[in-house]
């Protein structure tokens, strides 16, 4: 096996231009489909991230009848703030939301939004609910970047919200933009407008009530309260991995691809060598291999353009993983209104699984387009390939 | 296709012993080759037994084959089939590879077989730098490297030049008398059937007649 392994490599190195060309093939695709696969997986960990310091914590309390893709459930999601949840508000280690459906008036334009409501005191959440703590004469209020640009609404825009208390009666006032926030978590963003809670709880005549508590690193954490339930972290984040694994199988057929093209040319390779390489498949049979190990000796020499293009890819790929990783790749196009936490810049997050997975599947795809051409010389016979006469 | 039948050899029975210098000799077609072919075990008759030192080719499963080739026979073709990208070096420690010899017992076989040939100079050189003289020495050093029992010859002379040929020839006579290694060669060279020590003429794949160099019938 060892001598194969060195005929091989002799072999592929003396085939000069044509190894080479392969093998930059191959490693194009192994630097592709790691940086890729590296992008989704910093992706996963950018959302996740973004998610927990922006809107969710380390988990969250839903009221019961909290479900947020259904805003007409929003205006029964409401009831009084747990009493063991007091102290830990209190501690900043919790903090309250409440949300109602409602509308604004934008330049005389109607807007259907959801109200929601933040302590201006909270530092939990990167939402910059500080700036509430405004003295204007309307309700300050803060929007996400997306929804400000979508309402045309900017740090100033006075308009008219009207809403629905809790007795079913509708009232409205002038909200005034105290601030706008960036963020890459849309779900805080797309639609809605954030006052303080303790207005919103006076207007709304929800005195004392949440709909959701986001917690950080907190002891006590009971499944199930009267009117709340528990949402882990990762119930929360689970439709960032569904989104992921789709984005990733899209990107599979992308990685098919780049495979199959690399596999081509190793395909070829094989074809062409074993048809213009009889007479030294013969001589090698005459020198005393049998003809399975020559077919073990094409194979190798097939696979180790897989070898061969690691390291390649390894010289060129390390540096630019490196620089990936620092820099991130910014999307050419604008993502805040994509509906998904996405960040504009993604910073490739690159793990030993993911390259050690990478390398297994190509070199085992290599592998078998090697050994699937070589299988013919097990049925060539070696005094008609010695003179080179096999059609 | 279909039914079409060859018969290369018929009624062949021959013998070799150690240390010959024997060629089978005959036009193209006669059988020659393909006798060779046999000996070397790259073949297999389909009628009547092939002989080869105690084995019997026709019993031979690949793997034992193919130890027989590695362990006992050379091989040297008309065509050279030195391994293009290979140096010198490499095509010559190739069969010792084989025989799994370590490094340096490889490097001391290798540097006495290319003296043997006269072209331990050319070590670093690759097959397309050669001349086709050069080029068969090569082939010569390969087949002897490893001190086999028999090397089998085909046509080794038919791309060289008279003043190469002689130099290739003279060159495998004297290895056969130091080393009494057993040459069968395959040709229809005269400038090689000079040097033979026995001739056996072929003729449509028939024996038709031997001669011995000195005189012997």
């Amino acid at each position: 096996m060892k001598i194969a392994f060195k005929l091989a490599y002799r072999n592929l190195i003396g085939a000069g231009l044509r190894t080479w060309l392969n093998v930059i093939v191959l490693s194009f695709s192994f630097v592709v489909i790691i940086w890729l696969k590296g992008l989704m997986v910093g992706w996963d960990h950018q959302a996740k991230n973004d998610m927990s310091q922006w809107q969710i914590g380390q988990g969250q309390y839903w009221h019961n009848s909290y479900e947020p893709y259904d805003p007409f459930a929003l205006n029964d999601s409401h009831a009084p703030i747990p009493d063991m949840f007091e102290e830990q508000i209190k501690a900043g280690e919790m903090v309250p939301m409440l949300y109602a459906q409602g509308s604004i008036y934008p330049e005389g334009r109607m807007k259907s939004i959801k109200i929601s409501g933040i302590p201006a005191d909270q530092t939990l959440l990167k939402i910059p609910s500080a700036s509430l703590d405004t003295v204007v004469e309307a309700i300050p209020a803060i929007v996400g970047a997306s929804m400000a640009h979508s309402s045309h609404l900017e740090k100033g825009s006075r308009f008219v919200m009207r809403w629905r208390d809790s007795k079913g009666t509708f009232d409205a006032a002038e909200v005034e933009i105290v601030d706008v926030f960036s963020t890459t978590v849309a779900q805080i963003d797309m639609g809605q407008v954030w006052i303080p809670l303790d207005v919103m709880q006076q207007k709304l005549l929800m005195p004392g009530e949440a709909s959701v508590f986001s917690f950080g690193e907190i002891s006590e954490k009971p499944a199930q309260l009267e009117n709340f339930k528990l949402k882990s972290f990762s119930e929360l984040t689970a439709e960032v991995d569904e989104m992921i694994k789709m984005k990733s199988s899209g990107q599979s057929v992308f990685y098919i691809i780049l495979i199959l093209l690399a596999m081509l040319a190793i395909f070829d390779t094989q074809v062409l060598s074993i048809f213009r390489r009889q007479k030294e498949i013969g001589t090698y049979v005459a020198l005393g291999y049998t003809r399975r190990e020559v077919v073990g000796l094409f194979t190798i020499e097939g696979a180790m353009h897989a070898v061969l293009a690691a390291v390649v890819a390894a010289i060129y790929g390390v540096p630019f993983f490196i620089w990936q990783a620092k820099s991130g790749f910014t999307l050419p196009m604008d993502t805040s209104e994509f509906g998904m936490t996405i960040a504009p810049t993604m910073y490739p997050v690159y793990s030993m699984g993911l390259i050690v997975s990478t390398v297994l599947i190509v070199f085992l795809t290599t592998l078998v387009v090697s050994y699937w051409p070589s299988r013919r010389i097990a049925k060539m016979n070696p005094t008609e390939a010695l003179r080179g006469k096999i059609q | 296709m279909g039914n079409n039948h060859f018969t290369a050899l018929k009624d062949v029975n021959l013998t070799f012993g150690k240390g010959e210098f024997a060629g089978l000799v005959g036009p193209s077609g006669s059988g020659k080759t393909t006798l060779l072919n046999i000996i070397g075990s790259l073949d297999t008759p389909s009628e009547g037994t092939a002989v080869v030192l105690g084995q019997s080719i026709s019993k031979l499963n690949p793997r034992q084959a193919a130890k027989l080739r590695k362990e006992n026979l050379g091989f040297i073709f008309q065509s050279y089939n030195l391994l293009a990208v290979h140096t010198v070096f490499e095509n010559v420690e190739f069969p010792l590879l084989l025989l799994k010899y370590s490094a340096s017992e490889r490097k001391k076989m290798v540097m006495d077989a290319l003296e043997w040939v006269g072209l331990t100079d050319k070590v670093k050189s690759k097959p397309p730098q050669l001349s086709g003289g050069e080029c068969q020495r090569v082939a010569i050093a390969r087949a002897m490297v490893k001190k086999p029992t028999l090397v089998l010859a085909d046509e080794p002379t038919a791309n060289l030049d008279a003043a190469n040929s002689h130099k290739i020839l003279q060159t495998m006579e004297k290895l056969n008398n130091e080393l009494k290694t057993s040459f069968v060669f395959a040709t229809h060279d005269e400038k090689v059937i000079k040097y033979l020590k026995r001739k056996i003429f072929l003729l449509d794949g028939k024996v038709d007649h031997e001669e011995w160099a000195n005189n012997k019938n």
